[in-house]
């Protein structure tokens, strides 16, 4: 590694926070982070420009045992603070309205740019390979993208894809790409409103060409939900 | 810095000097975020449980170096909590389906660490991988939402791993020329 090299540097840093960087060039980057306060500002850079990417993942509340372990990892010895969680949540309470409220004055005095807003789905084999990637925009379009090892089904059978609205029955959306191809195609307002709402797609095996009731009638083979980022 | 990320900091400069009350109100306020990570990261409820706890024992001994360069506090957050996913994925490679992940809740409303800050930042992000060559773009989320090794990238997109290697290099050198812009 050259030191000095600050568009490499940049690069590596890139790797190391998204994960590609593996194995011994993971720690010689770690190493290396330690004593170049230049190659820990990249890193930081890179981790402040993808925490969009965290934040369009759904939160979700730990079990309580989580948190009993962290305590008694760390003060073994003594009693637990929870019984006071009541005081810390009210005054976060507090200052949470109050934050809120700041950030609410600053969006009505702040010109927001037009919303973009992409939604993405990785459909998974039991295995966990991947086998389509989706993708939506808010502008109506919809892609999905086969990967290779998605091979034509068995007896001539076509994978149909299916938006799961919140209420009512699945609606047909496109017969899927096998083996790397691509489709791409417009969905209607409503369409969009329903995705946008349950984010829910199925996968069905149905007769060549689609179903031919309109609704799925052979056996549902995966599922995803898509993520906003 | 956001209003809404000062009380983190404060807690976390009370927390480096040892306040178990707020290190536990951070914990309840910061730990929803932390954890949908790791499930999302892991698809293992368990893991992601133990790598939660690993996250918050670092917190714990490590709040005093937080500085305002490393970004928001829920950038901090986030960032121990995924290299320690990464680490775990590491250890196991993907064995968990999407699926095994359930009753998960997306929380809609305006949370104490949103801010106009975040909201620019994601419009920005949005934009820019938009406007990205869609073999970078969906190599850089594989690897970023599943963890993905060049490796695992090149067998999943039937590419040799020569190929993903640049998509996945030539991708982010696009997108940060873009998100400087």
């Amino acid at each position: 590694m050259k030191p000095d090299n600050y568009e490499r540097n940049h690069a590596l840093a890139a790797e190391y926070v998204v994960g590609t960087l593996q194995g011994a060039a993971r720690r010689r980057f770690e190493r290396w982070m330690m004593v170049s306060a230049r190659v820990r500002r990249q890193v930081w850079y890179w981790e402040r420009r993808l925490q969009p990417f965290n934040e369009s993942l759904p939160e979700e509340v730990a079990p309580r045992a989580v948190w009993n372990s962290i305590e008694q990892r760390l003060f073994p010895a003594t009693a637990p603070v929870a019984a006071r969680w009541w005081q810390t949540l009210t005054a976060w309470r507090w200052s949470t309205g109050i934050a809120v409220l700041g950030v609410f004055a600053l969006l009505l005095w702040t010109p927001s740019p037009p919303v973009v807003t992409h939604y993405v789905g990785v459909v998974q084999s039991q295995q966990a390979e991947p086998l389509w990637l989706v993708n939506a925009s808010g502008d109506q379009r919809l892609s999905v993208k086969a990967m290779p090892p998605v091979q034509p089904a068995d007896d001539g059978r076509d994978y149909q894809l299916w938006l799961l609205p919140e209420s009512g029955a699945p609606i047909s959306l496109a017969l899927l790409p096998t083996g790397g191809a691509r489709l791409q195609m417009n969905l209607s307002d409503q369409q969009v409103r329903q995705l946008l709402q349950s984010r829910s797609l199925a996968i069905s095996l149905e007769p060549a060409g689609g179903s031919p009731t309109g609704q799925p009638t052979g056996p549902v083979v995966y599922q995803t939900r898509l993520v906003q980022l | 810095m956001a209003k809404a990320d000062d009380g983190l900091v404060r807690a976390l400069a009370r927390i480096a000097q040892g306040d178990r009350q707020a290190f536990a109100g951070f914990y309840q306020k910061t730990h929803r975020a932390v954890f949908g990570m790791c499930l999302h990261l892991l698809r293992d409820r368990d893991e992601a449980c133990d790598v939660l706890q690993e996250t918050y024992i670092q917190v714990w001994h490590h709040a005093g170096e937080y500085h305002c360069d490393r970004g928001s506090v829920q950038t901090w957050m986030m960032s121990i909590g995924r290299y320690r996913c990464l680490d775990a994925l590491r250890r196991r490679r993907h064995e968990a389906d999407y699926d095994s992940v359930s009753d998960r809740q997306e929380s809609n409303t305006l949370g104490p660490m949103d801010n106009v800050g975040n909201l620019l930042d994601r419009q920005r992000l949005n934009h820019c991988l938009k406007d990205l060559d869609e073999r970078y773009r969906s190599s850089i989320e594989m690897a970023y939402f599943r963890g993905f090794t060049h490796q695992e990238l090149a067998v999943a997109m039937g590419e040799p791993l020569g190929t993903t290697k640049s998509w996945i290099r030539r991708g982010l050198d696009v997108l940060r020329r873009c998100l400087d812009t």
